[in-house]
C-alpha cells in the first residue's frame, strides 16, 4: 500500500529543467507545437486553493501522467485544461493557441466517474457524443460501431447503459472520449475500479492511440501505473507542481542512490549516518537510501565487515521515492 | 447552435421514446375523464328508484298543482313548467332536472291523525316520505319534508324551486289567474350579455371563457409541475451521474440548459398536442353542435394568448427549476424547494376568482402585470374580457424581460452548480456565484 505523507509544499520546487527548449518549436516553421501549456493557472473555491500557480507542458505524441494524492488538484487541473472551468488567473494554451471553444472538438475527455446517460442505448449515446464533437450522424455511428467491435462491446450496443457492467461502462465511456478521433485525449483516473482484464484492454487501446500519434494525458494516484506508461509526468500536491518533466530525466537527475541489500547477520552498518540517509526493512531485504556524497562501495565494505551479504544492487529510485523526496526537500 | 439542436433532439427523443411518456399521455386523459366526466354523468343519471311521496295539502286542487310541478319537472317539454325555450336552454334545464322520478299521491287530510298514519307508512316502507303543506305552513312559507332519505343538496334546491312555483301558481289561481296566463307571468328571465368593442358586438360567453381559462390554467400548472420537475430531475441526474462533465467538454452550460428547456418543453407541447387531438375527437360532435348555435366559441385572441402565455409561463418556471436542479444534491432537497417555486403560481391561481369577477379592477390590472402571475392572470383577463392592448403589451414585455433575466441568472447558477458536488450551497454562496460567473 502506498501512503501519502502530508509535507506541505513550497512554491519553487519544480524540477523540470532542460526540457521545454528541446521540443518546443515555433508554429511558424510548421514544426510540432506543444499540445498543452499551462502557465501559472490558479483556481480557488472560497478559501480553498485547489490549484496554485501550476505550470506544465505537454508535448505532442507523448503520454503524460498527472500524479498526486487524492485531493491534490488533479481533476481541477484537468477541468481547467479542457475548458470545463475557467482558471481564476493564469493561462491555458492548447495546440499553440489560447484555449478556445473550437479546441474542444479536437480533444476527448474521460471523466473520473462514469458520465453516461443511464437510460440511453450505448450506440445512441456514442453517436450523440460524436455528433457533439462535430461528426455527422453517419460517421459517428460507423466509428462508434468500429470501436465497440474493437473493445468487445458489439453485442451490447443496443443495450441501455445501466444494463452494462462497470467495466463495460468504462469501455463505452472510453469510446465516447475517442470516437471523434481527437488529437488529445484527457483521462481522469481511467484505470480506477477496473478489473485487470479490462484494465489491460484499455491499456492496449491506449497504446494504440499513442502509436497513432495522439497525445494522451491521464491522471492517477497510482505511481506504479504512471511509471509503466508515461513519458512525462507532473507530480502535484496541494495544487502545486512538485515535479514536472520527462520521466527518464527526472529519474536520472536523482541518480542511483538506492541500494537493495540481502544479508544475514549484524545490521550495524545501517546505523552509520555518513553512509545511510534512511532505510526500509522489508524482512527479506532492506532498501537503503544513501546519504549525500556517500560511496556505495564503502557501504558494501561496511556491510561485509559485519554481515554476510547475499545481494547488493544499486537501483533507480521509484517514482514514489522521488515524490516523497521532492516534497521533503520542498519542505526543508 | 448545432450543439443546442443536438441536445434538444436527444432530450426530446429519449423522453418521447420512454414508456412513461406513453403511459402518462394515455393515463392523464383517463384520469380526467374519471375525475370529471364520470361523477357528472353519475349525478345526472336518474336514480332508477321512483320516489313515492305523499303531498298533504288543505285542498285537493293545490295538491294537484304540487303534484304536477313535481312530476312535470321531470319531463321538460310537457306539463306546466315547460315553455318554448326549454330545449334551447339546455344548460339551464340540466340543472333544473331532478335526479329521480316522483310518484305523487295527493292527500288533503292534514289532521294530526293522518300525520301519524303517514309516519307509519314511511316506517313500513310503503312510501318514501311526505310533504307537509298545511295552510299554516304555506302561509309561513315553511314547508317540511319528512322522509327516510332527505335527499342531496341539489335535489333539495330543486324541490324548493318546484314548491315555490306551485305555491305561486296556487296563489295566482286564487286570484283568478290560471293556465297559460299564470305561466306567462312566471316565465323566468334569461340574461344574455353582449360584448361591445370597436362597434362590433360579440356574444359574451362566460361559460366558454370560464372553461377556456380553467383548462389553460390547469395545463400550465400541470406543465410547470410535470416538465419543470422533469427538467430539475434531469439536471440533477446529469450532475450526479457526472454526465455533465462529459457534456461540458463538448458544449457550454448555456447550450446545455437551453437544449434541455426547449427539448423538455417540446415534449410537453407534443403531449398537450396529443391531448388536444384526443379531446377534439372525443368532443367533436358536441363541438359541431355548439358551433352552430354559437354556444361555446373561443376567440382566436384567446387561443393565441393561450399559446403565448403558456410558453412564457413554462420557460419562466422551468428555468428556475433547472437552476434548482443545479444547486441541489438530492431529490429530497428538491421537494422542499419545489413548493417555493410553485408559490407564485399558486397565488395566481387563488387570484383567478377575483380577477374573473372584476377583470378591470385595479387589483386585476396590476396583478396581471406581475411577471410571475401574468401567465395565469393576464390570460384570464384576455379570455374573460380583453383588456386594452397596452396592458397586454406591457405585461408581455415585463414577462419577456423577466424571463431573460431569470434565464441569465439561472444559467449562471447552473454553470457553477452543475460542477459542485457534496454539500448544498447556502444562499450567500449562490449570490456569490452570480457575481462570480459573469465570464
Amino acid at each position: 500500500m502506498f501512503y501519502w505523507i502530508d509535507f506541505g509544499v513550497a512554491r519553487d520546487c519544480r524540477i523540470a529543467a532542460g526540457r521545454a527548449d528541446a521540443h518546443h518549436r515555433s508554429p511558424i516553421l510548421g514544426l510540432p507545437v506543444n499540445t498543452v501549456e499551462l502557465n501559472k493557472i490558479r483556481k480557488s473555491y472560497d478559501e480553498f486553493v485547489a490549484v496554485d500557480d501550476l505550470s506544465l507542458v505537454i508535448r505532442p505524441g507523448e503520454v503524460y501522467g498527472l500524479l498526486g494524492p487524492n485531493g491534490a488538484g488533479k481533476t481541477s487541473t484537468l477541468r481547467m485544461m479542457i475548458g470545463i472551468t475557467v482558471p481564476d488567473s493564469g493561462m491555458v494554451s492548447m495546440f499553440g493557441e489560447p484555449l478556445r471553444r473550437a479546441h474542444t472538438q479536437r480533444l476527448g475527455y474521460l471523466p473520473e466517474e462514469r458520465g453516461l446517460y443511464k437510460k440511453m442505448k450505448v450506440l445512441d449515446q456514442l453517436v450523440f457524443l460524436g455528433e457533439l464533437k462535430g461528426l455527422s450522424g453517419h460517421d459517428a455511428a460507423r466509428r462508434a460501431g468500429q470501436w465497440c467491435e474493437r473493445l468487445g462491446l458489439k453485442e451490447w450496443t443496443g443495450k441501455k447503459v445501466e444494463e452494462l457492467s462497470k467495466g463495460m461502462q468504462q469501455k463505452a465511456q472510453f469510446i465516447g472520449a475517442v470516437v471523434h478521433d481527437p488529437q488529445f485525449v484527457v483521462m481522469d483516473e481511467p484505470f480506477s475500479g477496473l478489473d485487470p482484464a479490462s484494465a489491460m484492454v484499455l491499456k492496449d487501446a491506449f497504446l494504440e492511440l499513442k502509436n497513432a500519434g495522439k497525445t494522451l494525458l491521464f491522471s492517477t494516484h497510482r505511481m506504479d501505473t504512471a511509471e509503466r506508461l508515461c513519458d512525462s509526468i507532473c507530480l502535484i500536491n496541494h495544487g502545486r507542481a512538485v515535479l514536472e518533466g520527462d520521466l527518464g530525466k527526472i529519474r536520472a537527475g536523482y541518480g542511483k542512490r538506492n541500494v537493495q541489500i540481502k544479508y544475514e547477520g549484524d545490521a550495524r552498518f545501517l546505523d552509520d549516518p555518513k553512509l545511510v540517509q534512511s532505510f526500509n526493512d522489508y524482512g527479506n531485504y532492506v532498501e537503503v537510501r544513501l546519504a549525500a556524497g556517500a560511496d556505495p562501495q564503502e557501504l558494501l565494505r561496511a556491510a561485509t565487515a559485519c554481515a554476510r551479504v547475499n545481494k547488493f544492487e544499486l537501483m533507480e529510485p521509484s517514482l514514489e521515492e522521488i515524490f516523497l523526496e521532492a516534497v521533503g526537500k520542498a519542505n526543508a | 447552435m448545432r450543439n443546442t439542436w443536438l441536445i434538444i433532439q436527444r432530450e426530446y427523443l429519449e423522453r418521447v421514446r420512454q414508456r412513461s411518456f406513453l403511459v402518462l399521455t394515455l393515463l392523464l386523459p383517463a384520469i380526467i375523464v374519471g375525475a370529471f366526466v364520470i361523477p357528472s354523468k353519475l349525478s345526472k343519471m336518474k336514480n332508477s328508484k321512483t320516489q313515492r311521496l305523499v303531498v298533504v295539502t288543505s285542498t285537493p286542487q293545490f295538491g294537484e298543482i304540487v303534484r304536477q310541478q313535481l312530476v312535470a319537472g321531470t319531463k321538460p317539454g310537457e306539463g306546466v313548467s315547460a315553455d318554448a325555450d326549454a330545449d334551447k336552454d339546455k344548460d339551464v334545464d340540466d340543472d333544473d332536472k331532478p335526479s329521480r322520478d316522483y310518484a305523487i299521491e295527493v292527500d288533503s287530510n292534514s289532521s294530526e291523525l293522518e300525520r301519524t298514519a303517514l309516519r307509519n307508512r314511511v316506517t313500513s316502507g310503503d312510501i318514501d316520505g311526505y310533504l307537509w303543506l298545511s295552510d299554516d305552513a304555506v302561509a309561513a312559507r315553511k314547508v317540511t319534508y319528512y322522509g327516510r332519505e332527505t335527499g342531496g343538496f341539489i335535489e333539495k334546491a330543486w324541490l324548493r324551486g318546484q314548491l315555490d312555483r306551485a305555491i305561486l301558481l296556487e296563489e295566482l289561481a286564487q286570484r283568478g289567474v290560471g293556465g297559460a296566463q299564470a305561466d306567462e307571468l312566471l316565465k323566468p328571465v334569461k340574461l344574455e350579455t353582449m360584448h361591445l368593442e370597436a362597434g362590433r358586438e360579440t356574444k359574451a360567453n362566460d361559460r366558454g371563457a370560464f372553461f377556456a381559462v380553467l383548462i389553460m390554467v390547469m395545463l400550465l400548472y400541470m406543465a410547470v409541475i410535470f416538465y419543470g420537475v422533469s427538467v430539475m430531475r434531469a439536471v440533477l441526474e446529469e450532475k450526479n451521474s457526472r454526465v455533465m462533465e462529459v457534456m461540458l467538454s463538448s458544449a457550454t452550460s448555456t447550450e446545455l440548459m437551453a437544449g434541455k428547456l426547449i427539448g423538455v418543453g417540446a415534449v410537453g407541447l407534443t403531449q398537450i398536442g396529443i391531448w388536444i387531438v384526443m379531446a377534439g375527437v372525443y368532443a367533436l360532435p358536441a363541438l359541431a353542435a355548439s358551433a352552430s348555435t354559437g354556444e361555446i366559441r373561443i376567440a382566436p385572441l384567446t387561443l393565441a394568448a393561450f399559446a403565448l402565455f403558456f410558453l412564457f409561463g413554462y420557460f419562466l418556471y422551468s428555468s428556475i427549476y433547472a437552476a434548482v436542479g443545479a444547486v441541489i444534491t438530492s431529490e429530497q432537497e428538491g421537494q422542499q424547494l419545489q413548493f417555493i417555486i410553485l408559490l407564485p403560481l399558486i397565488v395566481a391561481v387563488f387570484m383567478m376568482g377575483p380577477v374573473m369577477r372584476a377583470p378591470d379592477s385595479p387589483v386585476a390590472v396590476w396583478t396581471s402585470m406581475v411577471p410571475f402571475f401574468s401567465p395565469v392572470l393576464m390570460y384570464v383577463r384576455i379570455a374573460v374580457q380583453p383588456p386594452p392592448v397596452w396592458q397586454i403589451a406591457l405585461s408581455l414585455v415585463l414577462l419577456v424581460v423577466t424571463i431573460a433575466g431569470i434565464l441569465i441568472l439561472c444559467a449562471r447558477i447552473y454553470r457553477i452548480g452543475i460542477l459542485m458536488y457534496g454539500k448544498r450551497p447556502t444562499l450567500p454562496e449562490i449570490l456569490k456565484w452570480l457575481k462570480y460567473a459573469k465570464g
